[in-house]
This record gives structure tokens, sequence and C-alpha cells, in this order.
């Protein structure tokens, strides 16, 4: 549905986004994941058509962002900006209208007030933005991202300062919002939210480092060390791995194995065990959380290219 | 042209300035000194002093540019030429409005971080604009204009017969009604256009002060006697300054560049 195909963003001699190529489909929430100057933002603003590209594309459903497309190209658009930038002497309700009129919608008071509702903010309609709370001005904010039902969504932290019941209102809403075919990326430091949420996780540190399911991503960073717990001691069995070049260690009943291509020769290892006369009860490769395979996959990135 | 993005915009504009008091007080104030200093000037002073206006030989002399057809008495021809030139202070109304309210307009949605949703929209550049212009323009101009209303009830009241009278001419409407709100929407324009070219309020109210020169020089000149335009001549001003405008507005919106008002602004 919106695709960025080898988009470059240099600010003076200084690049902020390099070579970035991903999608995201109709029907997908993917997640930005990067830390501070990653070029999220920007990345996020090029996609919206709020700047421009130094180099690559942008296109939805085929037909490029450029100055003559992008007006018709931002209506398909809900765009969540970092901050919520409500106008702070309009009430929310007037807040909203003016964007209503902005993309020219009749009768659209139902749906704004159908979309309040689902996030709690029905009786606070005719309070000033400048009264509201912060997690209010980011809920009116994303109110008002999904006002013209837009079949593409690009949220700048959605759930940044909202309190945990908001941000599972707010979750809930994004997986409607996919279940009905709307195509949704969202850049969040939430690492947890993001594999609740996403369907694919997008790791920017300038250049794309990942893009991959979040069970993929945190596959990716295993340390190839295996548990194989067997049925009594595991100390007799030492040798056993060692001979099918795994480095092992025993502990009770828990064989403490480390293997360097693990998805290749656990088949192997489990093998030579059995053909010991060991009985496994279980094998369990130890896989990171998604933090730790991000901040690998970061660390990996400072140094240089990521395979 | 979306004519319903313009008008929420404006609409928006409006409601904005109605909660902000603050923003239209220097216009309230400059339109107050336009109404309170001709009367203390022309009526109040020589009242108080026990002189009259006519015992001035230097102002009945400058004041024999006003049409002696009018009928008017020698002090009422001096009242008249004093009004006449005061009116010239009307024009000072919508340009301090400019400096107070449109050098915000740009800047202040940049900084109050609402620029960037609202350029996330399929408004143009050009409908941006010419809302906020219009959005500062109509508040000013309802002020001006009831400080019009406000001195023309004053001069009716307060000065001689027959001077009001004189005064509803060609000359009086041209100005009032043309030079006025044209120079109100160029000085609107330029300081838009600073506005979106400068990242504080600050700079682009010392940029006003080019538009402000002008309309003091034209101010002065007439008060000592060396100026007097005409009808035609205001009019081929009026007709300068529109045409100055169109060209302002034009480069506004090719020198509106988004791309540094989002990233390099804070």
């Amino acid at each position: 549905m919106i695709a960025a195909t080898g988009l470059t963003r240099q600010f003076g001699t200084r690049v902020v986004v390099d070579h970035v190529t991903f999608s995201v489909e109709r029907g997908e929430i993917v997640a930005l994941l990067g830390p501070n100057g990653a070029g999220k933002t920007t990345t996020l603003r090029m996609l919206a058509g709020l700047i421009a590209a130094t180099s690559g594309t942008v296109t939805i459903d085929g037909v490029p962002m450029n100055a003559s497309t992008g007006s018709a190209l931002r209506r398909r658009i809900g765009f969540l900006t970092e901050a919520p930038g409500l106008w702070d002497r309009l009430t929310v309700r007037e807040n909203l209208s003016v964007y209503l009129e902005l993309y020219e919608l009749d009768r659209h008071e139902d749906r704004a007030a159908a979309l309040l509702e689902a996030l709690d903010l029905t009786p606070h309609v005719e309070v000033r933005a400048a009264e509201l709370s912060k997690g209010m001005r980011q809920k009116v904010a994303l109110v008002r991202a999904l006002l013209h039902d837009p079949d593409i969504l690009l949220l700048d932290e959605p759930t940044s300062g909202l309190d945990p019941g908001v941000t599972h209102g707010v979750r809930e809403l994004l997986g409607r919002r996919r279940a009905a075919g709307c195509a949704i990326l969202l850049s969040t430091h939430n690492l947890a939210e993001a594999e609740r949420i996403a369907d694919r996780v997008a790791v920017l540190q300038e250049r794309l480092l990942a893009l991959d399911a979040p069970a993929n991503i945190r596959r990716r960073g295993a340390t190839g060390r295996i548990d194989v717990r067997v049925d009594g001691a595991a100390a007799p069995y030492v040798d056993v791995a060692a001979a099918v070049g795994a480095k092992a260690t025993a502990d009770g009943a828990i064989l403490h194995v480390e293997l360097t291509d693990p998805e290749a020769r656990t088949p192997a290892l489990v093998e030579a065990l059995v053909a010991a006369g060991a009985r496994i009860i279980e094998v369990r490769q130890e896989v990171p959380g998604l933090e730790d395979a991000y901040l690998g996959l970061v660390a990996r990135g400072e140094r240089g290219p990521v395979a | 042209m979306n004519g319903r993005a313009v008008a929420a915009l404006f609409r928006k504009e409006l409601l904005d300035v109605s909660r902000n008091k603050g923003a239209l007080f220097p216009v309230i104030l400059v339109t107050a000194i336009a109404v309170i200093v001709p009367f203390v000037v022309t009526i109040l002073i020589p009242a108080v002093i026990g002189e009259r206006l006519s015992d001035d030989s230097d102002l009945v002399g400058i004041s024999e540019v006003v049409d002696p057809a009018s009928g008017l008495t020698q002090d009422g021809r001096v009242q008249m030429f004093l009004f006449q030139q005061f009116l010239l202070l009307f024009l000072l109304t919508p340009t301090t409005g400019a400096m107070a309210t449109a050098a915000h307009a740009v800047i202040g949605e940049k900084q109050a971080r609402t620029l960037e949703p609202l350029l996330a929209t399929p408004i143009s550049t050009l409908e941006l604009l010419l809302a906020k212009v219009i959005g500062a323009l109509v508040p000013t101009l309802v002020i001006a204009m009831a400080g019009l209303a406000l001195y023309v009830a004053g001069i009716a009241l307060f000065a001689l017969p027959g001077v009001l009278a004189a005064m509803v001419n060609l000359r009086t409407t041209v100005l009032v009604f043309l030079l006025g709100p044209a120079s109100a929407l160029l000085s609107l324009q330029g300081a838009i256009l600073i506005s979106s070219r400068v990242n504080d309020t600050r700079t682009a109210q010392q940029f006003g002060v080019f538009i402000v020169i002008p309309i003091t020089a034209l101010l002065v000149a007439q008060f000592t006697g060396a100026l007097w335009l005409s009808a035609f001549a205001l009019t081929a001003i009026a007709a300068g300054v529109l045409l100055v405008w169109a060209i302002l507005a034009a480069v506004s919106v090719r020198l509106f560049d988004r791309e540094t008002i989002l990233t390099r602004w804070r």
C-alpha cells in the first residue's frame, strides 16, 4: 500500500535517513523502532509528504508522492505528529471541526463522536485544549488523525504519555483499524508495545537494520545456547555433546550447550544424545527478548552494516 | 482552491483571536489614539487655551488646500484640514494589527507545534496563507472601522457645523475604503511573508517597522503642507499598493518553505 524505496534524506552534509526500503501493506501494522535521532520522524514526514526525500521515492498504491500528487495522497493518510499540536484556545470540538472542514467532510460528526467515545473523550468535547492533560491531548490528536477514515496511518509515538488503560484502548482501536484494512506504521520506543501489536518491526538507525516479524527479530538475536533437560543427571552427556562440536556443561538434569549454528546442528545433537542413551524431556533454545535483540542490532548497526 | 478549507481556517483564526484579547490590544490602543488625539488637538487644546485655530496663520495657510467651495468658515476649514490629516492615522491601525497578529501567524503555529498536523492535510500553501491574511485582516479592519465610526460621530458632535458634511467626499472615501484596506492587506501580507521566513515573532515585528515608515512619512508630509494628495493620487497609490500586495502574495507562496519551517525551526 505505502512503500519507501531507497529513501534518503540529508540535512546539509548530515545523512539522517540512508537508503531505506520497506512497505506497509493493507491490514498490517509495522512498528518503527530506533534510538533517538535514528531518523524515525524524518521517515514518517517523508512518507506523509511533508518533506521531500533527497533521493528515493514514496509511493501509495504505486502512485509516487510528489508536489503534484501530494495533496490528493495526503487525503489517504492520517498522520499523528510527535506533539499533539492542538490549538489551545479552541475546544476539542472546535479543533476537530476545523479538520473535518479541511478534509471537506460532511455529516462526519457521528464518526467524530464515535471516535471520541471510543477514547473516553466525550465528556471533554467542550473543554479547551489548553485545559486537557497530556494524555487527553494525545488522544484528541489521535482522533484527529482518524477523522477522515484514512487507509494509511502514520503515527509518531501514539501511546507516549498515556496511562496503561488508555494505551490498551489505543491498541484495540489500532487493531480494529488493521482489521478494516488500514496500513499502519507507528514509531515507538516501547518495545513491549511493538511486540504486542506489530505484525512486523523495522529497526532504523539511519539505515534499515532489520525488518521482520517480532519473533524473527528476536530469533536473530539468539546466542546459540540450548538447554537440554534429560531424565537423570546430565553430566554423563557432556562428552557426547562435545563430540558434535558443541561446548557443553552440566547442571543437575540440565545440559547447557552452545552451538555455533543451532538451527542446523540441534537435530544432530539430539540424535547423538539419544544414541548415547539419554532420555530427553525438553530441548529449549534460549531466545532473547525483543529488547535484547533490538539492542544487539543497534550496537552492531553502530559498528557497521548489518546483514 | 478549496474554499471550505480557507473558510475553516479563517473561522479558527477568528476564534483564536477573539479568545486572545492581548493579541488585539495594540490595535485597540492605536485606534483609541487615532480617535482621541485629533479631538485633543483640534477641539480641546484651542478651547482650553482660549484661542481659535484661525489665529494661527501657518495653519490657515496650509489649510487653503481645502476646497473653498465647501462654504466653511476659516475655523471650519482649519478643523476640516486637521481632521482630514488625522484620518491618515487610521492607516496605521491595520499596520499595527499586522505586527501584532500576522507576525505571529506562522511562527505562532510553529511554536505551538500546530503547523505540522495542519500541513499534513491536503491544504495548499496558498489556501493556508490566504486564511492567515484574511484571519488577521478582518479583526483589524473591524476595529479600525469601529474607531472610524467613533471618529465620525465625534466630528458630528464636536466640530463646527458643516465640517463633517465637507469631509464626506471622494478623497475621504478613497482614503478610508480603498487605501486603508489596501495598506492593511499589504502590511499583513508583508508580516506573514516575514513570519514564514524568520523563526521568532520579535524579528517579524521589527521588520514591520519598514511598513510603518512610509505611512509616517506621508503623515508628516501632509501635516507640514509639503504634500496634499488628491483623490486621484490616493487612488493611484491604492492601486500601486494592491499591485505590490499581489506580487508579495505570490512571493509569499513561493517562499513558504514547509521543510525549513518543520525541520530547522526550534
